[in-house]
């Protein structure tokens, strides 16, 4: 595909144009910067043009109007698994900066300052501490692992009971989810985004958990209530954040560079060159079993 | 009259702290102004500080008498016969010294495994990930340019290389193996507790492990005998590309052959903690896009503080009551 925009991919859909007579795609969050989201226009014609698989490339796939997809007959596939190290590691490195003032503490450094900004008082071993996971998928589970090296306490959340959940991952359903937060010294985001689950992270969950507590979020920007966090940091009832996500990447609101306690990266979750070859090979995978088999194997939830 | 205890650091853990020496020891508290001529004095008989016999310190004192060099462990009194160093690594106390006078010193060992490699997992996952230059370019603005995933890696089925097996490199060690990482290391000896995942490799066979790293970790403390220990040669002799991380001290490592070996690309990159010449440490280090720096915290934690501190003031407590502390440095057994 080597549209630069959203008319030229359109036009190379109708019959004659350059797409003509492809069943299937390979697709990459990369794309929306030149063609934009995956809404009813650009599904409309993909059908018309007679796609039958979407093959893509990540865990999330928000940017895709799955439910208008289903409809018009479109299968849509993705990537879990391949994803889950890296992200894993990610939401790992988040909340280890943040219970340590690491990010503070480099800042403080590269300014001149060495460490007169750290205060031991404010940073804490993670050993022993209590780290809740907001949806314990492939992602909440791999990290679940990592933290229980050192060991800390996991307790979790999800619609139903993990089975693959090991016995030391506690679970809390939604009759119990206050006492989760009111025990959680980390509480780590890991549910995909979609209509039910936007600013679910919102004022009265934050203000469950105990004072001083952590959020972390490798998962979607828009998951979390922004302005609620914000203020839960400017009052001190959270005590740090490490964000990989944001609601209007590559916008970041500029308040959240005023916290001395957060820790920002630019959606890094699975830039790695392992990951990604992992998550290339997956969709592709995917693509070809469309193909030679008739369906991907990693059909996503919706479709069912 | 019960024997006397100088503070020459404040205790953090003050109720916890002074509650050890309840009822054995009388503690008293250096001001922090005082220099080193008038620390003399005061401990000299007529003095405030007289016949005091053990002293508690920390190596990153906020006060003036300057670290325990030989210079003021030779003016001090013949009644001081025990430092209870408050940290781990106890190279700015003086302990050739120490032997000639006949002072124990003690430090806290154990007491920063879980916070030391906590902070070599940071850097290193850091280092491979390009984490810090990525939160460096979303602060300018730049959202992540010029981040390539192509330079970044997992973590899992990499290989770590520990120098030094200690209490830190071992629990580092643990912490990797979640991945996993696959984990060699060398020592002067092999550690009889160690995993059986760990593999050892002898003097011998340094080279041999050096050339299968993705990563080298240094765990040793700073002696004579490790001073540069890091060198040119150990540097080329991992694989290209590889990341070193330092959390033990400066002086184990050649700055400038490590400098050199991220400039022709040989390291592709470093997470360091320690640094020749704290604070002022060289600036040519801010200019490395893959260099992880941190200000020599990898020990600062709530926990880790108090932990130093009741075990300096429980070496305290045992020397005056049995003539010796518990955690009397190797040196002078």
């Amino acid at each position: 595909m080597d549209s630069p925009d959203r008319a030229d991919f359109l036009a190379g859909l109708k019959p004659g144009g350059k797409y003509e007579g492809v069943v299937g795609l390979y697709r990459h969050n990369v794309s929306t910067d030149r063609i934009g989201l995956f809404d009813k226009e650009i599904i409309d014609a993909l059908a018309a043009a007679g796609v039958k698989w979407i093959a893509h490339n990540g865990a999330g796939y928000d940017q895709i109007d799955v439910l208008y997809c289903k409809e018009k007959d479109i299968w849509v596939s993705n990537t879990p698994g391949a994803v889950d190290d890296a992200t894993a590691t990610t939401g790992f490195y988040l909340m280890i900066s943040a219970l340590r003032c690491f990010s503070r503490a480099e800042r403080t450094l590269r300014a001149g300052g060495w460490k007169s900004t750290h205060k031991p008082g404010e940073a804490h071993d993670l050993t022993g501490r209590t780290l809740a996971v907001l949806g314990l998928g492939g992602i909440g589970l791999r990290l679940a692992e990592l933290a229980h090296a050192f060991p800390m306490r996991i307790v979790y959340h999800n619609r139903r009971p993990n089975p693959d959940a090991p016995a030391w991952c506690e679970y809390f359903g939604a009759d119990r989810l206050d006492e989760m937060l009111a025990q959680a010294d980390v509480l780590s985001v890991h549910v995909p985004l979609k209509d039910s689950t936007v600013g679910m992270v919102d004022e009265t969950m934050i203000r469950k958990l105990k004072r001083g507590a952590v959020i972390v979020n490798t998962a979607r920007g828009k998951v979390i209530d922004e302005p609620a966090m914000i203020r839960a940091l400017e009052d001190g009832h959270l005590g740090a954040v490490g964000l990989d996500v944001f609601p209007d990447e590559p916008q970041v609101n500029p308040r959240l560079l005023d916290f001395p306690n957060a820790t920002l990266l630019p959606h890094m979750g699975t830039e790695t060159c392992d990951s990604q070859k992992k998550m290339e090979i997956r969709a592709l995978s995917n693509l070809r079993d469309f193909l030679t088999k008739g369906k991907g194997f990693d059909i996503i939830p919706e479709f069912k | 009259m019960p024997p006397r205890i100088v503070l020459c650091d404040p205790i953090v853990y003050e109720d916890e702290g002074k509650a050890v020496l309840e009822g054995v020891a009388e503690v008293l508290q250096l001001d922090p102004s005082v220099d080193r001529d008038e620390f003399i004095r005061a401990l000299r008989p007529g003095g405030r500080l007289e016949g005091v016999v053990g002293l508690y310190e920390r190596n990153q004192s906020t006060g003036r008498i300057g670290h325990f060099d030989r210079d003021l462990i030779s003016r001090l009194p013949r009644s001081v016969k025990w430092i209870a160093h408050v940290g781990v690594g106890y190279d700015k106390v003086d302990v050739a010294a120490c032997k000639e006078h006949g002072i124990g010193v003690s430090n806290a060992p154990g007491a920063l495994d879980e916070t030391t490699a906590t902070t070599a997992l940071f850097l290193l996952i850091s280092a491979l990930r390009g984490f810090s230059a990525a939160e460096q370019s979303l602060r300018a603005g730049n959202w992540k340019n010029p981040h390539s995933a192509a330079n970044a890696h997992d973590l899992t089925g990499r290989t770590l290389a520990i120098l030094g097996l200690g209490g830190i490199g071992l629990r580092l060690a643990e912490l990797v193996h979640a991945f996993p990482m696959r984990v060699l290391y060398h020592n002067r000896r092999k550690v009889a507790n160690a995993p059986e995942w760990c593999e050892y490799y002898d003097k011998e066979h340094l080279d041999d492990m050096l050339a299968q790293s993705d990563v080298l970790s240094v765990h040793v403390p700073f002696t004579e005998e490790t001073r540069n220990i890091v060198d040119e040669r150990m540097i080329r002799k991992l694989k290209k590309g590889a990341v070193i991380i330092n959390t033990a001290r400066g002086q184990v490592v050649d700055e400038e052959a490590i400098m050199q070996a991220l400039k022709d690309g040989h390291l592709s990159a470093v997470g360091l903690d320690v640094f020749h010449n704290e604070p002022n440490i060289d600036p040519r280090w801010y200019r490395f896009p893959n260099a992880v720096l941190l200000p020599h915290v990898g020990g600062s934690t709530a926990e880790a503080v108090r932990t130093m501190e009741l075990c300096a003031l429980q070496n305290l407590r045992d020397f005056v009551l049995t003539g010796k502390g518990r955690d009397l440095v190797a040196e002078l057994r």
